[in-house]
């Protein structure tokens, strides 16, 4: 057997062979010793190097902390949602493709085209923040390459515009933007952990490295709202103002003990889980953030102070003039014009004069200081966003008709959460109470600022000026003793009263004998069926107030019989 | 029973290569894993694949058992039938590096025009010619072997033909084969007594060639730039290269474990293909580097080693195809390798045996075959001289 084939005279010289091998075990060694220098010495920069290329550290997001009532109902809750977003560069669909996704988006297909085109030449863009889940696996189904999905929170609102002016929203980047998820946003946000992780050069995280850095989640805010009575108040607020026809409208109840917040209602509200058509006028939370010529309601602190002072008793009689009274080119006129009334029948028919005459009566500081004491003039610090001072000027630069003017609530301005507060010494027998959003149950002690007597008497005084006879007989209820007194103010444009616009208020206490709740109550603009706070403003109160008393199962102190309601407002009218 | 009695009796004396058969095969396997694990992500995020994650693991496979099939065929053919067959073997493959710069036949891809479309599968010339130029080349020394050291007569003709082969492969382009080819041929040549002068000028000319390719050619000049110094434009010229290296560095010793390298991952192109050695790298470490270097070495020696077995029984045409398979085998794995830890510029030279790629697969299997025919023929004569 042979298979060479091959002349005799060939010969292959061995040397040249061996050379050649020689050669290619050389380039082995090269290569074996680069490797072995690569793999064991060069290591820890290539890693890093490595390292700074893929591995990322990633935020590992918190979840917001809900916001709930007293009783732990839910006010504002995160749910899980999808925003899918697509890097232009890697993506490869079609156009039927694009269809479905756009068809899955709820979106025509141009807006998705314009989106990608905008996208171009960048690595990221957003095609819809915040699906629902089910949207967000619809599009995951297409499996287009270069869409991609990322988990987010949306916050919901289950009790909607009820609550919308205090409680607040977030933004898309679920940062809070007003009201009380702004004012308490770091603690609910919570702080965000990380990872760090390598990632593919997609983007998509391969592994974990190195220790992982949990998020803390944000902490829940248990607000002083009960979300049953905050709904009774803005419906019954929600009534008053469509009744009247009135711009706007704004209610709050206090927990006297406490201090608490019970109910913060504005009218009109929004709903916060669709803020497609939004305005300035539904964001604002304008028992807070609005101030307002109070009008009669400040009555009673001027007449709390002439008795604290010893200046009158409930009994003292003022000359009320016969309805006239002129102050250096100012008259001051009332709507029950007497010769004379006392100090009682000053409150309960609301006489400017009276309680004009009285405050001239008072040196002036120490109606500024008393002012000052209860809260009017600087914010109530309640952290709420847009906190409104109100404007109450140095005594030092009042005249006399502007310290007359005051006592019956014009030339001073204040919100209505000032107002309510300042009533807490009245049913506080004196002590006034500090106000808050957040749940603190029990007794909050707060500044003695009247003697118990003075307040009792007060208090005496105001519940008359609910009777018949007085000017807010329709904030009585059927079962509990009332207390309370209304105020009618003009409304305040570019610097003079508007003759035909007024403010509605009224601001009580139930049940007298041991008062629970204050309630105030306001009403901008109301335009058909009567302007006085008597008539627009205690309505709403009687209906918050009862159903309120009701809800916290607050013991009769009056015989529970329907009311003989007057059958016209007459005695409501009171002077402005 | 008779394998006991077997070894009893005498040093036994295989009928075949045994241990380049299960280097070979080892390799294979090792490359069909790798390809797999290498693949798989891009695989998967392709459209062009069909989301198939397997996509390029069927494909080698598939390769893989043709390629075992023809090396079986080519087994059973005579080194003579090769003998004759060589200068029509090198005019097809000449023909198809004609074919493939032909625009409709000849299918471009990154800028480069390589592969024959043939449908079914497409055709890579620039493979099939190496085992051509191999046998031609082996072929023309024995031939002329009495006019070698003559330069007109000897040497001229095979410069004639190499030029023009470099000339098409430069069309394409694929520098990396034109490099192998010619680095193979005349080292056949080299090994058969070509004129040491001769040789030594034309290594020269090469060298001068090489240079002058680069220098004319900013696409070549980066590659080399990038090369010398990868960090300087780590996401440029450098960027290919760099991550080759940090798959190195990460794989260590003893690799992050099968199916776990980053680099796969989208940052390292063409990781199945020219760049499987680094995902080897991360995977496996500097000991999975070290198995596929012994194992090409392992290659290499016996290669050698039989063309020395065929020589001593004077068959000089086996004796130099064995070693100039074992030239073109070692030289290309060595470039790969030098490619992927950065100690030659970047060049599309697969590994051989592992890398992705049907072409390569069939032409390094029939060589493997021949090489294989070769022993066993001397064997045979062996037995037929001692028996």
């Amino acid at each position: 057997m042979s298979f060479a084939a091959t002349p005799m005279l060939v010969r292959l010289p061995v040397w040249r062979a061996r050379v050649v091998l020689v050669l290619l075990l050389l380039g082995f060694v090269a290569v074996g010793g680069r490797s072995g220098y690569l793999q064991g010495v060069r290591t820890a920069f290539l890693k890093e190097e490595g390292e700074a290329r893929y591995a990322r550290l990633i935020e590992a997001p918190a979840t917001r902390g809900r916001i709930l009532d007293r009783n732990g109902e839910p006010l504002a809750i995160s749910t899980p949602v999808k925003s899918v977003w697509a890097m232009p560069e890697e993506l490869e669909a079609d156009r039927r493709q694009r269809a479905a996704l756009a068809r899955a988006l709820a979106m025509p297909l141009e807006a998705l085209d314009r989106k990608l085109a905008e996208g171009a030449g960048r690595d990221f863009v957003y095609l819809k923040r915040q699906v629902p889940p089910e949207i967000a696996q619809r599009v995951a189904a297409l499996k287009i390459p270069g869409v991609f999905e990322h988990r987010e929170y949306r916050r919901y609102y289950p009790v909607g515009a009820v609550t919308a002016q205090v409680v607040g929203f977030t933004g898309v980047d679920d940062v809070g933007q007003e009201g009380m998820e702004l004012a308490y946003q770091s603690r609910l946000a919570g702080t965000a952990g990380s990872r760090r992780v390598i990632k593919d050069r997609h983007g998509g995280v391969v592994e974990d490295i190195g220790a992982v850095q949990p998020a803390q989640d944000g902490a829940d805010l248990v607000l002083s709202i009960d979300s049953k009575i905050q709904t009774l108040a803005y419906h019954a607020l929600l009534d008053g103002v469509r009744k009247h026809r009135a711009r706007a409208g704004a209610a709050i109840v206090l927990d006297v003990a406490s201090g608490e917040i019970l109910a913060l209602v504005n009218v009109p509200s929004y709903n916060p889980n669709n803020r497609a058509k939004l305005a300035g006028a539904q964001l604002r939370n304008r028992a807070l953030t609005d101030v307002f010529e109070p009008g009669s309601t400040l009555k009673p602190l001027t007449i709390a102070l002439a008795l604290e002072t010893g200046k009158a008793t409930p009994r003292t009689m003022i000359d009320t003039e016969g309805g006239q009274l002129t102050i250096a080119n100012y008259t001051i006129r009332d709507a029950h014009p007497a010769r004379a009334m006392s100090v009682t029948k000053v409150l309960q028919v609301s006489s400017n004069i009276g309680a004009a005459k009285i405050a001239l009566s008072l040196p002036s500081e120490a109606m500024w200081d008393l002012y000052r004491r209860v809260g009017l003039g600087h914010p109530p610090e309640l952290g709420f966003p847009g906190e409104a001072a109100g404007r109450l000027r140095h005594y030092s630069t009042w005249r006399p008709i502007e310290q007359a003017t005051m006592a019956y609530g014009h030339g001073i301005s204040v919100s209505l959460v000032q107002l309510a507060r300042a009533y807490t010494m009245f049913a506080r027998d004196g002590e006034l109470a500090p106000i808050t959003l957040l749940r603190n149950p029990g007794y909050a002690s707060g500044q003695k600022i009247l003697s118990t007597q003075t307040a009792r008497a007060v208090r005496a005084m105001l519940e008359s000026a609910v009777q018949p006879g007085g000017t807010g007989p329709l904030a009585r209820i059927a079962g509990w003793r009332v207390a309370g007194k209304t105020g009618t103010a003009h409304k305040l444009e570019n610097g003079s009263y508007a003759p035909d616009k007024y403010l509605s208020s009224f601001v009580g206490f139930a049940p007298v004998s041991a008062p629970r709740l204050i309630t105030a109550v306001v009403i901008d603009e109301p335009s058909t069926g009567g302007y006085y706070g008597g008539v627009v403003a205690a309505p709403v109160f009687a209906k918050v107030m009862r159903g309120a008393l009701r809800m916290l199962g607050v013991p009769l102190d009056a015989p529970a019989e329907p009311l003989e309601l007057p059958s016209e407002s007459e005695h409501a009218r009171e002077s402005t | 029973m008779a394998a006991v009695l077997r070894a009893k009796s005498k040093p036994p004396v295989a009928e075949y290569d045994r241990s380049l058969v299960w280097g070979a095969l080892l390799l294979a396997a090792l490359g069909l894993v790798m390809v797999y694990s290498a693949s798989i992500a891009t695989a998967e995020a392709s459209r062009y694949t069909g989301q198939n994650p397997a996509y390029f693991l069927l494909r080698h496979a598939l390769f893989l058992a043709a390629s075992l099939l023809a090396g079986a065929v080519v087994f059973l053919v005579p080194m003579r039938g090769w003998q004759k067959a060589a200068p029509w073997l090198f005019l097809c493959g000449l023909v198809l590096l004609v074919l493939v710069l032909v625009p409709g036949l000849g299918r471009e891809v990154n800028g480069a025009r390589r592969w024959l479309d043939l449908r079914v599968v497409s055709l890579q010339p620039s493979e099939l010619i190496k085992l051509a130029v191999v046998l031609y080349a082996a072929d023309y020394t024995v031939r002329k072997h009495a006019v070698l050291k003559n330069f007109k007569k000897g040497l001229l003709p095979m410069l004639a033909v190499m030029l023009l082969v470099s000339w098409l492969l430069l069309r394409e382009p694929d520098f990396g084969a034109l490099v192998v080819i010619a680095v193979t041929a005349f080292g056949v040549l080299f090994l058969g007594g070509m004129n040491g002068l001769h040789f030594a000028a034309l290594l020269l000319m090469l060298g001068v060639g090489a240079a002058g390719l680069v220098l004319s050619s900013p696409y070549r000049m980066q590659r080399i730039l990038g090369f010398m110094d990868p960090w300087a434009d780590p996401y440029g010229g450098g960027y290919q290269l760099t991550h080759a290296l940090i798959a190195f560095g990460r794989g260590e010793w003893f690799g992050v474990g099968l199916g776990a390298s980053v680099e796969k991952l989208f940052y390292l192109p063409e990781a199945h293909t020219d760049f499987l050695l680094a995902v080897i790298a991360e995977e496996l470490g500097l000991v999975g580097v070290a198995v596929v270097i012994g194992l090409f070495l392992w290659l290499v020696l016996r290669a050698f080693a039989i063309g020395r077995q065929a020589a001593l029984r004077e068959r000089h045409f086996s004796a130099l195809v064995a070693q100039g398979i074992g030239i073109w085998i070692g030289f290309q794995a060595l470039i790969n390798m030098g490619v992927n830890m950065g100690l030659l510029p970047t060049k599309g030279l697969t590994l051989p045996l592992m890398s992705f790629g049907g072409s390569g697969l069939l032409v390094n299997f029939a060589a493997l075959a021949i090489l294989l025919r070769i022993d066993w023929e001397s064997r045979q004569l062996a037995r037929g001289m001692t028996a």
